[in-house]
């Protein structure tokens, strides 16, 4: 008898504990669809906001787009914008949801991807600036270099660009925390393994010119008699 | 007299000599005549009235309206008449006061005006009054009328005019015992103004003229008139007096009257004879004369310049009277001792041609009898300020003779034939008063008015011309005078302006070709219309106006406001008149949505800018905008596509116009060339430069897209890979025809482009000898009836006589709806339109036979040559129709017969038209030509009767067929190429609507149309050959001559054609093209009816001086 009222209570608790469940559950998938409805909406919306502020005309002149492109994405950076904002609304319907279910691993999870969604969302806005930003002044210094007859006006153009989208990168990168300190290194090692490659490449190649600037700044006969 | 109207580049009315104006004598010109030298009626040997009453037609038909005759009163001819002894008679020898009434009445008849002289300084000393003078006791008012002396001291400061003959101004008279007063010969005494019965006397002279009719006087010697001790007794207050006295007593008692002075003195001087205008209406501008021949002589325009400047202004109601010769020495009293010699090596080497201080010569030998300069000088009197006199025989170059004395040798006979006496008289030879000139150069044998009359270019000829082309404008007679100083001195070059009416008159004063560069900019967008040809010449623009004149030639412009600059002409404005249009972004600068977001507002106004300042001004200045003159407030790009070809992109746009007329969708594609860049597409597109644009430190220029020769091959070549541009309502179609290949050849990537031409509704770029590229601007939505006749022409029936279809661009809208923007056709090499090309016949006909006899007969197939050009194209008319009625499965094609509902439809078109039309002339009257009112009225009063006609018309059995025609079928649709003719531009009507157009319709539309085209350039050539009404009525009866036989050659040949495939008239189970071509009659008369009523519309509300052309037509369709 005693057994059976176990079994009883248990089969009790457990119906009981359902019974408590389901409403939750039923509530948390009524939060999933309506998030996942809003997450539509808030994805149209940021896109039209975007695409109406002619933030697609940036991106594609900023060359992100085409980046996108030819790593196989069918739409353009205001599209994952809008994906990205989609997956926010999501992340934040499933974060209550799993919040009300009283999954808290779940929701600390969530809630960390969360609040890492800013972070992306500043990055990615950087890159699309820093990449503009980054064609406008290579463009500048390859028209100024033009109009000034510079020899290898489009090389010098191209070289400031990379230089300064490697720096929006890694600005970029340190918004996200991604790499931390093994990219800083990496970076300077590059930087510095440049700048010795340039001083070799102007010690070897430049010294007659380096020594006729030295002689006309300070000319040999001073120089001896310094000596 | 009544307006003349022009072709196409003149439509200035003609503003002749009206007979009642009080100011007539300002645009006079007058003929200075010798009874005694002009024609000799009863074989005397000495002219007389009535010989000059029977050649007053003669003088009429030189173009003059004024004559002037020298003295023709009894006298005892010491000085060829101007010694008077009867001022109120006719010298017995000139015929009798009769005789001179009658010619009076017939000059007035035939519109002459008679001047005649007045000699009041003096008489002869036989006059009845110098004879009682002498007679009488001193003091007593008889001797009074003569100035007396006792001594020949007085008034010694006064010079002797004929220094030649007389010592002295005083004679000794042993009757009167006392000296009289002459400032001229002896035996002309001096009458004594002082004395107011002299006066009296002299009014009462004047009164009997002016009562007979006399127009006015020349009054002679005038500043001669009074003496007063102490001065030189020339030009004396006192004298101006005795003016102002005839003149009064002249405006007191009558109407329309004038005096003129003969006042050998400085303009200066002579300025006073006009008083305040209370005195002389004209006065003789003496220095102008030699100057003119200085100024030849010295090929310098110096002389001139120098004497107009010195000229003071005169009173309104004044006017100068300029001549070259006259029967007295060419004067050189008013040039220096230094250039008289110069003018005395120049034009009297011989001194037997020197007589006083002047030349004894006429004008042809003194220039050397150079039909050019004689031309020139012509034309500068002709062109000067002031009223010229032609001295009789000097418009056929008549010579003169020097060895017979004194200045008779510019007095002998006007030379009328090569027949005795050269045709002056029939009297013996030695019983003329003169010798006629009879040296091989000069001599009547080869210098007279009957062999001039019947050659074209003879000098006669042209003088005839000069003088009906300066009756078209009053600013050769009232403008005032401004001259131009271009750099190149040997050039002459004023203006004649009154009111907007301004002429340009330029004179190579030397010897051989001169260029020369006016600055004109104060007119710029004039357009210059040479007079004589009434040929337009390139508009002024901003540049000095450039020109180059042969040896002593000469132009007269009208610079007009109302004529178009020559059809090949293409208006080029200098980009550096556009406006600046600022880019930031290429293209993308137009375009809110194409630019980054901090730019958006930028953008906007950018875009703002160019449809509402930019392109607006662009596109109202071209010709192929619709509503000329209807200023467009912004054209809004509705649809646009950036094109991109390689490196190289336009902007391809369709633009909707707000403003004009109607809501008017345009085609406007655009192309944008930086200088450093693209430096030769920058010199191209300037030529249709639409702004300039600057984009940071770059300028350019953004033009139209068909400027530019990549595009046009870019848009060949698209249609050669049947490209497809997506647009956001759209796309735009590029596809070839069957016939690409071969009329493209492969190598079309490479065919040079020509610049653009603007046509009405297109703009035509050419590609020499293979390809022509038609854009089409006013775009319509529907099939394009061009494109539709084109390809069913050239890839089903295979017409060969029209220019073949190779391509098309469309424009396709979402909803289906197709727009034509380009046609890409086979090129056409041609030798010009058929209208130029029978416009330009016609009037080289009728300039052939303007100043010929009208007794002289036209040769038997004297168009001959025409006609054939003419039946050959009606024989292609009657191809086109034919190939046109061939049975096909097309329904768009298939010909249909005639039906009872079709003649109503007809019927009831005609009879629309007819009440449009006359409801709107009967609106328009008054905006019409005053010329075309009659003929106006005489339309509007034939209401019924043309109602009448067109039901009439439409009694005919419903036969023939209805076809596809050509539906605006004229003279200048059909190009001339190697005698042959080409049928283009089948747009059809441009006033229907495209349904209107596709209908099938009787091929008869197309042969009325055809007609009326022959009317048209009948009427055409007639005003612009004919420049005063007489010479339109005389050239009237030629050019109709004309028309009649150009459509009864292009009738039978049609017909012949038609019939030759059995599409003519019924035969035995033959289709019938049309069931008559009876001019005037059945459908053939209603259609023609019909176009003219709708050329009377169209013409009423475009080009009210028009007019009269289809007026003239429905009132010859009547007869």
């Amino acid at each position: 008898m005693q057994s059976i009222d176990v079994l009883v209570d248990a089969a009790r608790e457990f119906l009981h504990q359902t019974a408590a469940f389901l409403p939750r559950l039923l509530l948390a998938l009524v939060v999933v669809v309506g998030g996942w409805l809003l997450a539509k909406a808030v994805r149209f919306a940021v896109e039209r906001a975007l695409r109406a502020v002619n933030f697609n005309v940036l991106t594609e002149r900023a060359g992100t787009d085409h980046f996108l492109r030819q790593a196989g994405s069918r739409g353009d950076t205001t599209t994952l914008f809008g994906v990205v904002a989609f997956w926010l609304v999501i992340l934040a319907a499933l974060i209550i949801a799993f919040n009300g279910l009283g999954l808290t691993y779940i929701t600390d999870l969530l809630l960390r991807v969360v609040l890492f969604t800013p972070k992306l969302l500043i990055a990615m806005l950087i890159v699309v600036f820093g990449s503009y930003c980054a064609r406008f002044v290579g463009n500048a210094v390859q028209a100024y270099c033009v109009d000034a007859q510079i020899p290898d006006a489009d090389m010098l153009g191209r070289i400031v660009r990379y230089v300064i989208m490697t720096f929006v990168v890694m600005i970029a990168l340190s918004q996200v925390e991604v790499g931390g300190d093994i990219v800083q290194r990496t970076f300077l090692i590059i930087l510095a393994g440049i700048m010795l490659a340039l001083a070799l490449a102007f010690g070897l190649g430049g010294k007659n010119w380096a020594a006729a600037m030295l002689q006309r700044w300070w000319p040999q006969r001073n120089r001896d008699e310094e000596l | 007299m009544n307006d003349v109207q022009v072709t196409a580049p003149d439509t200035a009315p003609i503003t002749g000599v009206s007979a009642d104006d009080a100011l007539w004598y300002k645009d006079a010109v007058i003929y200075q005549v010798n009874v005694k030298s002009f024609f000799d009626s009863n074989d005397d040997g000495i002219g007389d009235f009535k010989g000059l009453t029977s050649k007053l037609e003669y003088i009429r038909d030189l173009g003059v309206n004024t004559i002037w005759l020298m003295p023709f009163y009894p006298s005892p001819l010491k000085d060829d008449g101007y010694d008077i002894a009867d001022y109120q008679n006719v010298h017995p020898q000139f015929g009798t006061l009769d005789d001179f009434r009658t010619m009076l009445r017939e000059a007035h008849r035939l519109g002459l005006k008679v001047v005649t002289e007045l000699i009041i300084n003096h008489t002869s000393d036989q006059h009845p009054w110098f004879q009682a003078a002498r007679h009488a006791l001193p003091g007593s008012p008889e001797r009074d009328f003569y100035v007396w002396s006792d001594t020949d001291q007085k008034y010694v400061g006064t010079r002797i005019i004929f220094t030649d003959t007389e010592t002295s101004n005083w004679t000794w008279d042993p009757v009167a015992k006392q000296y009289y007063w002459h400032r001229f010969f002896s035996h002309q005494p001096d009458l004594n103004f002082d004395n107011p019965q002299v006066m009296k006397a002299v009014l009462q002279i004047m009164r009997f003229w002016l009562d007979m009719g006399v127009d006015g006087f020349r009054l002679d010697a005038i500043p001669y008139l009074v003496e007063r001790e102490g001065t030189n007794n020339e030009n004396l207050r006192e004298t101006h007096a005795v003016i102002k006295e005839l003149r009064a007593a002249i405006d007191a008692s009558y109407e329309n009257r004038f005096l003129l002075a003969e006042a050998n003195q400085w303009p200066v001087d002579v300025r006073e004879y006009f008083g305040e205008g209370d005195e002389c209406h004209m006065a003789y501008h003496f220095p102008l004369m030699p100057r003119i021949y200085m100024a030849i002589a010295q090929e310098d325009r110096y002389p001139i310049i120098e004497i107009m400047q010195q000229t003071p202004d005169i009173p309104e109601n004044c006017q100068w009277a300029i001549f070259l010769r006259n029967h007295d020495e060419l004067t050189l009293e008013m040039v220096t001792s230094k250039e008289r010699d110069y003018m005395y090596t120049t034009y009297a080497a011989d001194l037997q041609a020197r007589i006083n201080l002047g030349i004894r010569r006429r004008l042809a030998p003194l220039m050397e009898n150079d039909l050019d300069r004689i031309k020139l000088m012509n034309s500068l009197l002709l062109s000067m300020p002031g009223s010229p006199i032609l001295y009789y025989g000097d418009e056929i170059g008549m010579g003169d003779n020097f060895f017979i004395g004194d200045r008779n040798g510019v007095r002998t006979p006007m030379q009328w034939s090569p027949d005795r006496n050269a045709g002056f008289s029939r009297a013996d030879p030695q019983r003329l008063y003169l010798p006629p000139i009879m040296d091989a150069v000069y001599g009547y044998q080869s210098t007279n008015v009957e062999a001039q009359s019947r050659d074209p270019s003879s000098l006669l000829s042209w003088t005839k011309r000069m003088l009906a082309v300066r009756k078209t404008s009053q600013a050769f007679g009232r403008g005032a005078r401004r001259f131009l100083k271009p750099g190149n001195r040997k050039i002459l070059a004023y203006l004649r302006e009154v009111g907007e009416d301004t002429i340009l008159c330029v004179a190579n004063l030397s010897r051989s070709a001169q260029p020369v560069e006016l600055n004109l900019a104060s007119f710029k967008g004039r357009v210059p219309v040479e007079m004589l040809g009434r040929t337009a010449f390139p508009p002024i623009g901003e540049l000095p106006y450039l020109l180059t004149i042969s040896a002593y030639g000469f132009y007269w412009f009208r610079l007009a406001t109302d004529a178009a600059g020559p059809a090949w002409h293409e208006q080029i404005v200098s980009v550096e008149e556009r406006p600046v249009l600022v880019l930031f972004d290429g293209w993308s600068s137009l375009f809110r949505e194409r630019v980054v977001p901090w730019r958006i507002g930028i953008a906007e106004k950018t875009r703002t800018q160019f449809e509402i300042d930019t392109l607006p001004r662009y596109i109202e200045s071209q010709r192929w905008y619709a509503a000329k003159g209807k200023t467009i407030e912004r054209a809004r790009i509705t649809e646009s596509v950036l094109w991109q070809e390689g490196k190289l992109s336009w902007l391809l746009a369709l633009v909707e116009l707000d403003g004009s007329e109607e809501r008017a969708s345009y085609f406007m594609p655009l192309a944008l060339a930086w200088e450093e860049r693209d430096e030769e597409r920058v010199r191209n597109l300037s030529t249709s430069a639409v702004a300039k644009v600057r984009q940071q430190a770059e300028v350019g220029v953004m033009g139209d897209a068909f400027a530019d020769e990549l595009f046009c091959r870019a848009v060949v070549a698209a249609m050669a890979a049947r490209r497809e541009i997506t647009m956001s309502q759209g796309r735009l179609q590029f596809r070839p025809t069957a016939a690409f290949s071969e009329i493209a050849g492969a190598d079309f990537a490479s065919l040079p482009v020509e610049r653009p031409r603007g046509s009405s509704s297109n703009t035509v770029v050419n590609m020499p000898e293979r390809l022509m590229l038609k854009g089409y601007r006013r775009l319509r939505v529907g099939m394009n009836p061009e494109l539709e006749m084109g390809l069913y022409l050239t890839e089903v029936v295979h017409y060969a006589n029209c220019a073949r279809l190779a391509g098309v661009l469309e424009y396709i809208a979402n909803d289906g709806q197709t727009r034509l923007l380009a046609m890409l056709q086979a090129y056409v090499p041609n030798q010009g339109d058929g209208w130029t090309y029978s416009l330009e016949y016609v009037r080289r006909h009728l300039e052939q036979y303007r100043t010929t006899p009208a007794s002289d007969a036209l040769p038997v197939n004297a168009h001959e040559a025409y006609l054939t050009m003419m039946r050959v194209l009606a024989g292609r008319t009657a191809e086109l129709h034919r190939a046109l009625a061939r049975p096909t499965a097309d329904a768009a094609f298939l010909p249909q017969p005639i039906g009872g509902a079709d003649i109503d439809a007809y019927r009831q078109r005609a009879l629309d038209e007819a009440r449009k039309a006359l409801d709107l002339l009967a609106a328009s009257l008054e905006s019409i030509p005053a010329a075309d009112r009659e003929r106006a009225n005489a339309v509007l009063a034939q209401r019924d009767q043309i109602t009448a006609r067109i039901e009439a018309c439409a009694k005919v059995e419903p036969q023939g067929l209805k076809i596809r025609i050509h539906g605006d079928y004229h003279l200048g649709q059909v190009l001339v190429t190697r005698n042959d003719f080409v049928i283009i531009d089948f747009e059809g009507e441009p006033g229907h609507s495209l349904e209107q157009r596709r209908a099938k319709q009787s091929p008869l539309r197309d042969v009325a149309g055809m007609m009326r085209s022959f009317a048209y350039v009948q009427q055409s050539a007639l005003r612009s050959v004919a420049h005063n009404e007489t010479e339109a009525a005389r050239l009237a009866p030629l050019a109709r001559a004309w028309e009649l036989e150009v459509r009864t050659a292009f009738l039978s040949a049609y017909d012949a054609a038609a019939r030759e495939s059995g599409a003519g008239q019924s035969g035995a189970g033959q289709p019938v093209l049309y069931e008559s071509l009876q001019p005037g009659q059945g459908l053939l008369g209603m259609f023609e009816l019909e176009k003219a009523l709708y050329e009377l519309r169209y013409e009423l509300g475009n080009r009210p001086s028009w007019v009269g052309i289809p007026l003239q037509g429905i009132l010859d369709w009547g007869s």
